[in-house]
């Protein structure tokens, strides 16, 4: 990759071996050496907490090469896709450590508008815009890792299918940090850039205040991701997986599983997980089951211990686990550090790939995940979809979740829509987009209205390197 | 200074190779700058030298009839490209302060 290099050198008086160790042992030695993994080996996810002002962003990557003492890889892909590599070097006694990074041009983007320089994204007038609203960083880059990905594998098929009645579809990103005053900041950066419609791959807390802050701009905005509907209009979309249906579909099978009926509701506290729990007591009151206790933590928690304790001292047999991203991966490394896997069983309406590999192999087993689409779906059109995603990413690229999917899902049915309306108004092509039905990779997918959409539901449980997964 | 123009400086891939041979060292002269960057020749090299000039990434002396240019350490995308390499820097050091307080041993030697 062509891209700016950057490197850093340390004698270490300590041998090879003992440095190179250092990695992955959390002993306190900065924030490099430091990265949060489960093993040193190939294709193992790895969390860098950068303090890149304010709190720490999360490099997020995988290792792609390593060899001990010598060497580490490391791919990294959000907030930027690049490479990270440790090299260990014998001198004299002891270790000479290098550390050599190389960023693409939309990190270097990415990193001056963290440090608060405007940059303007190169355009050409001639081009259809669509506004992507990703998180690139908080918690929300461990579910939204490959979202930048699949939307711009949307947009060249769709490019490469004529684009947008003979015009170039051209994706401008901006990043919330799973914030959603950043969110609105990025939205209306998109909008002064020229996008007259956003898709947003983000939490309900983002999509609400973006909403409001583009009210009366004539700007599109289309919620991609499971969501807890309303808001929908003439010019909001709302696509995604409804927690009401997820909860029917699940709530069944996990009681059987858990063999009991008390249920305890543990999210973030923001509006998605407040719909999650409401949804959740009528389904738990249809299946005759009890809710015997319910939690919120803000989005951003790391030390969970006084949810677990009171989780265990609920003596639920089933927690609903509405925490999301890397929220969601720190509450149940804990919940299984503190014995909760054998007390209860878990069952998470966002557990998809992304963040199932962050909670570990181990500490995952056995959580339930309900949602339209998983990487093991069996048919033919989600292997070719992935085989088109791993060619164009490659073997360390993220895997790919039905949050991430569903971006992808929203760009196509943008671009169908667009060109069914013969013009780029957004209320008219907000019109056609309110009826549409494709086939992708997780099958038919329906939309008939403004939050209306039917879809087939998947129910996985985590296994050790994925999901057991059945039609629902 | 303009942070759309150093971008747009930076969009080139022989740009930003040119930053990173100036960033490991203080100071190049044109020519040595070329011998560095192999893929374009030493015309193509000049004029990328004064986009960068002008986007205020990288600094020109003059002595005599040779140019001698350096890092610009005022610029934004410079502020980012030090900023990333304070961090990693100081990321070491800590890598070192951890390993070496765990090998008395090797620090005796």
């Amino acid at each position: 990759m062509a891209g700016l290099a950057l490197s850093a050198e340390q004698r270490i008086e300590a041998p090879p071996s003992a440095v190179f160790d250092l990695v992955g042992a959390g002993a306190g030695a900065g924030w490099l050496f430091d990265t949060v993994c489960d093993r040193l080996a190939p294709g193992a996810a790895v969390a860098l907490r950068a303090p890149l002002g304010g709190p720490p962003v999360e490099l997020l990557g995988r290792i792609a090469r390593i060899r001990r003492p010598g060497r580490i890889d490391i791919h990294l892909d959000v907030p930027w896709r690049g490479t990270l590599r440790l090299l260990f070097d014998p001198e004299g006694s002891g270790t000479r450590v290098r550390v050599v990074a190389d960023l693409d041009e939309d990190g270097l983007r990415w990193l001056m508008r963290r440090r608060g320089y405007l940059v303007r994204e190169p355009t050409d007038r001639r081009d259809h815009l669509l506004g992507l609203l990703t998180s690139k960083s908080g918690p929300g880059s461990v579910f939204a890792a490959a979202t930048a990905n699949l939307a711009a594998m949307a947009v060249d098929e769709v490019n490469a299918d004529g684009g947008i009645r003979g015009r170039t579809l051209r994706l401008v990103v901006g990043d919330d940090g799973t914030n959603p005053e950043w969110g609105a900041a990025e939205a209306r950066r998109l909008v002064q850039g020229g996008c007259r419609t956003i898709v947003a791959g983000t939490t309900s807390a983002t999509y609400a205040r973006v909403s409001d802050a583009l009210r009366g701009d004539g700007v599109l905005l289309v919620h991609a991701v499971m969501n807890e509907g309303g808001q929908g209009g003439e010019l909001r979309i709302r696509l995604g997986e409804r927690p009401r249906q997820q909860l029917r579909a699940a709530a069944g099978p996990v009681m059987r599983a858990a063999g009991g009926r008390r249920w305890f509701l543990a999210g973030n506290d923001y509006v998605w997980p407040r719909a999650v729990h409401a949804s959740a007591r009528r389904v738990v009151d249809e299946h005759r089951g009890s809710v015997v206790g319910e939690a919120f933590a803000p989005l951003g928690t790391r030390d969970f211990t006084p949810v677990v304790e009171t989780v265990l001292a609920s003596g639920a047999d089933v927690v609903l686990s509405s925490f999301v991203g890397a929220d969601l991966v720190a509450f149940e490394r804990q919940c299984h550090a503190m014995g909760l896997r054998e007390r209860a069983r878990t069952l998470a309406l966002t557990l998809d790939e992304p963040t199932r590999e962050r909670i570990g192999d181990v500490a995952a087993a056995g959580m339930r995940g309900i949602a339209g689409y998983f990487e093991q779906l069996p048919d033919t059109a989600n292997a070719e979809f992935l085989r088109r995603y791993r060619r164009t990413f490659g073997a360390f690229a993220p895997p790919v979740g039905s949050i991430s999917e569903s971006v992808y899902e929203a760009v196509h049915l943008y671009a169908a829509a667009a060109r069914r309306a013969g013009e780029d108004e957004p209320r008219t092509v907000a019109r056609e987009l309110r009826s549409s039905r494709a086939e992708f990779p997780r099958g038919t997918v329906t939309v008939s209205g403004p939050e209306t959409v039917t879809q087939q539901l998947y129910l996985a449980e985590a296994t050790a390197g994925g999901f057991a997964v059945t039609p629902s | 200074m303009d942070a759309d123009l150093a971008f747009d400086a930076l969009a080139d891939p022989v740009r930003r190779e040119i930053l990173a041979v100036l960033a490991e060292r203080d100071e190049c002269s044109a020519g040595e700058l070329s011998d560095a960057v192999q893929r374009v020749g030493r015309t193509a090299v000049s004029s990328h030298l004064r986009i960068l000039r002008t986007a205020g990434l990288i600094a020109e002396r003059r002595t005599g009839r040779f140019r001698y240019y350096s890092v610009d350490a005022t610029g934004p995308a410079q502020d980012v490209i030090r900023f990333l390499q304070e961090l990693f820097q100081g990321s070491l050091a800590d890598a070192k302060a951890a390993a070496e307080a765990d090998a008395p041993d090797a620090r005796a030697m």
